[in-house]
């Protein structure tokens, strides 16, 4: 993994491509890499789809060894949603594959003069780009089904759908799992809209004959690979609960926590949680001969996802995820399991952020357009986007344009951005890293829970109320080094809990990279990826003004606990005081 | 709660199921919906867990590591008192940083600062009363056959409705039913008219293997 693809899409003749050595972003990988580059190389006040703009797509550091959970990607660039920097990231296949043919990278930029569209093969010969405007249009299922008859089926790939080639905002890049389903997907901030400008539908990964990446001191790797998986084995959430129900378990603790934001976040709470519950959801996939416990990489061995079957038992999506179940389900009060499966599907094959679309067709719901509880309705909303109707194109821009559109006040989006399944009024010291995030409202930002064994910035007083801001910050940038090792975040609360597991994660790079990490360098390495990513916000224009919570949330109290978000700006301005 | 309703609870007829350990999986849609359970109120969660429930505390401290008392996280267990009418929900850990963050006596604990259950109220004198459990996740499995095996309370109408979704594979579990003394059919159980006016019934489960 030591060069890095660069392909101008621009380039007079056709798009050319140039493979150099990974020179000054040696080190970096996954999120810290994608950041690196589009900090350094893109202008931040550049139009997010004009040639200008680039589409970074890297491995993590580990990816492509046999580290247990490395496998997943980054997708970094200017967001057409947020208008900031973005960093997506994604499970899937094509991490392992791209990292074991070498590349800490791919680089698109510039932007083709005509309509064509590319598709993108590597294998270990080399690259090929080819014009297939046969592709135009399709959904991510028929695009990889194409590309499987043409390169057969030891292939990892990368693609939009429809709503990325119409450069919508909430498009997704997808990528396939283990039996090359699109149905991973860098959702967040419209990075398909970008790899849409730049003409490319597909990039299809080919690593036969590829070894793995191999450590640079192979038995203390060994050991620390066997102590790392023993640990995630062992631990309640990673060992029991996720592989059991998937992300999804979560649905029905919120909802008792009165923090499951239900009717586009008017409530707390959603009456037919029971319905649309990861208890239920994965009975259900076990009913119907589906698989409750699947994983989306080779080598995961904590297995969160899971194949959910429709009623006669066939395929109708991978385990919908709890952020999508919410946003489809709680947040437009529909409680159809199948539905929302379907949505989902939907989404993927499109080439759609979920939560972006749910919490989208929630607004409006809001505004009276569709009632709420209307899954036909919804579905509907969906395909008009896929379609690229003028209704569709709006659905499809997100939640923020929408709620303009329609007029409505309660738009739940920081920087433009649609915010997840937790409510901020409940749950405060999320709405901490909600509004502060470089990336707009993440579920993912502040999830490493990491921060304690950390240590970053010295020992925390959880009871101090000033803790959500010193915690919110030790968060991402425990959140940011995690992303930049590929490893999947949902490690984090074995790690949390056993230190040795996370002495193990640590072991694990130094005995992978020939580094002396400790504990500190780790919180510095994630500190600089977010300084990066702060300073690029900056130069685009971003202001104190935009790290806060629209103002409902301040004004309205959510029932059952009839609370509003009250954290002062003043402390949300100190989150990135380091 | 009503002294009406409070009155009807302590006497609703009781459904006694034998059957094998298989068919307590069924029960988890009223495990995760909720379910009134008898017991010692005026005593805190943790009498609750120890002593009327008999578990012992490694499993409490490493498996039950959520609790709501009203929609509130829990963070001692010892000082949280038990009312009639009180709806308590279990969890085992769950992912994520909101995940450790509802979790009892976190690290994380400050982040969820206004839904933390703050009254530690001692002087509620110790009485029969009627609660709502609710279990979730692996509790469902683990904790779901203590309380069936002690007897839940539920509206006639749920529990019609759930028995009339169950299919063959259910009722082939069921080794014997009886309401009150009297043995009948286990389908009978899923009749409305089996009831007679009752608003609430008791069901518990013996162990089949007990009886063979
Ligand atoms: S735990 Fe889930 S999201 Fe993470 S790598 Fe495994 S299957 Fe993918």
């Amino acid at each position: 993994m030591d060069k890095i693809l660069r392909v101008n899409m621009g380039a007079k003749g056709g798009p050319k491509f140039t493979v150099e050595p990974i020179g000054v972003y040696t080190g970096l990988g996954g999120r810290a890499l994608t950041s690196a580059i589009v900090s350094k190389e893109v202008p931040p006040t550049c139009h997010p789809l004009s040639g200008t703009n680039k589409i970074v797509i890297a491995p993590g550091l580990l990816s492509g060894s046999i580290a247990a959970m490395s496998g997943r990607i980054s997708v970094g660039c200017k967001s057409p949603l947020t208008g900031g920097i973005k960093e997506s990231n994604s499970g899937g296949q094509p991490s392992q594959v791209l990292a074991r043919l070498g590349y800490a990278a791919i680089v698109l930029e510039g932007k083709p003069e005509g309509d064509d569209l590319y598709t993108i093969y590597i294998n270990k010969e080399g690259v090929k780009i080819t014009v297939n405007n046969d592709l135009r249009m399709l959904g991510n299922y028929d695009t990889v089904s194409k590309m499987k008859e043409k390169f057969g089926d030891k292939i990892a790939c990368i693609s939009i759908g429809p709503a990325g080639e119409m450069r919508l905002p909430a498009a997704s890049v997808a990528f396939t799992d283990m039996e090359l389903r699109p149905a991973r997907h860098a959702g967040r901030g419209g990075p398909g809209a970008v790899m849409g400008s730049k003409g490319v539908k597909v990039i299809v990964l080919d690593d036969t004959d590829m070894p793995m990446r191999q450590p640079k001191d192979p038995e203390r790797f060994k050991e620390a690979n066997k102590v790392f998986i023993e640990g995630l084995l062992k631990h309640g959430v990673t060992g029991q609960a996720l592989p059991a129900y998937g992300t999804n378990v979560l649905a029905n603790i919120l909802n008792e926590a009165g923090a499951y934001p239900t009717y586009n976040f008017k409530q707390g709470t959603f009456a037919g949680v029971a319905k649309i519950s990861g208890e239920t959801e994965a009975a259900l996939e076990t009913e119907r001969g589906g698989v409750p416990t699947h994983a989306c990489h080779r080598g995961c061995v904590i297995r969160c996802s899971g194949i959910y079957n429709d009623k006669d038992g066939h395929y109708l999506s991978k385990q919908p995820e709890y952020e999508t179940v919410w946003a489809h389900g709680a947040d437009c009060g529909i409680d159809d399991m199948d539905k929302i499966a379907m949505l989902d599907f939907l989404d993927d094959n499109y080439g759609l952020d979920t939560i972006e679309m749910g919490t989208t067709i929630g607004v409006a719901m809001e505004a009276g357009f569709l009632k709420f509880g209307d899954a036909d309705g919804a579905i509907n909303l969906i395909h008009e986007v896929g379609k690229g109707t003028p209704l569709g194109r709006i659905i499809g821009s997100g939640a923020a344009l929408t709620g303009k559109v329609f007029g409505v006040e309660r738009v739940p989006v920081v920087k433009g951005q649609a915010m997840p399944a937790y409510d901020p009024r409940a749950v405060k010291g999320l709405g901490v890293t909600y509004a502060t995030s470089p990336m707009g409202a993440d579920h993912t930002a502040g999830y490493a829970t990491t921060a304690n064994i950390l240590k970053v910035g010295g020992f925390v007083d959880p009871l101090k109320p000033q803790g959500q801001v010193e915690l919110s910050r030790n968060l991402q940038i425990a959140t940011a080094a995690i992303d930049s090792t590929g490893m999947c975040l949902f490690i984090a609360f074995a790690i949390l809990d056993q230190p040795e597991t996370f002495q193990a994660l640590i072991d694990l790079l130094n005995a992978f990279c020939g580094l002396s990490f400790t504990g500190n360098d780790v919180t510095e390495y994630g500190k600089k990826v977010l300084t990066m990513e702060r300073d690029f916000n900056i130069r685009a224009g971003f202001t104190k003004e935009q790290d806060r919570l629209p103002e409902f949330f301040k004004t309205q109290e959510i029932p059952p606990h009839n609370v509003v978000f009250d954290v002062s700006d003043e402390e949300l301005d100190e989150v990135f005081n380091w | 709660m009503k002294n009406k309703t409070r009155a009807v609870l302590e006497n609703c007829p009781g459904v006694r199921i034998e059957a094998g350990e298989a068919l307590f999986p069924y029960f988890r849609p009223i495990f995760q919906s909720g379910f009134l359970f008898r017991c010692q109120v005026g005593k805190s969660i943790e009498d609750l867990l120890f002593r009327q429930l008999s578990l012992k505390k490694l499993f409490v401290e490493e498996k039950i590591s959520t609790v709501f008392l009203d929609g509130q996280c829990v963070d001692d267990i010892s000082r949280t008192i038990l009312n009639d009418d009180s709806v308590v929900a279990f969890s085992s850990a769950l992912p994520g940083l909101v995940g450790a963050t509802l979790r009892r006596g976190g690290f994380y604990a400050c982040l969820r600062n206004s839904i933390t259950y703050r009254k530690k109220d001692m002087s509620v004198d110790a009485r029969q009363g009627t609660i709502t459990i609710k279990l979730f996740n692996l509790l469902m499995e683990e904790l779901g056959p203590v309380f069936l095996r002690k007897g839940i309370i539920m509206g006639c109408s749920a529990i019609v409705g759930f028995l009339q979704e169950q299919r063959e594979a259910f009722w082939k579990e069921i080794h014997a039913a009886y309401l009150g003394d009297n043995i009948i059919a286990p389908r009978d159980l899923s009749a409305e008219s089996t009831y007679g006016n009752g608003d609430y019934i008791t069901i518990r489960i013996d162990d089949r293997d007990k009886f063979q």
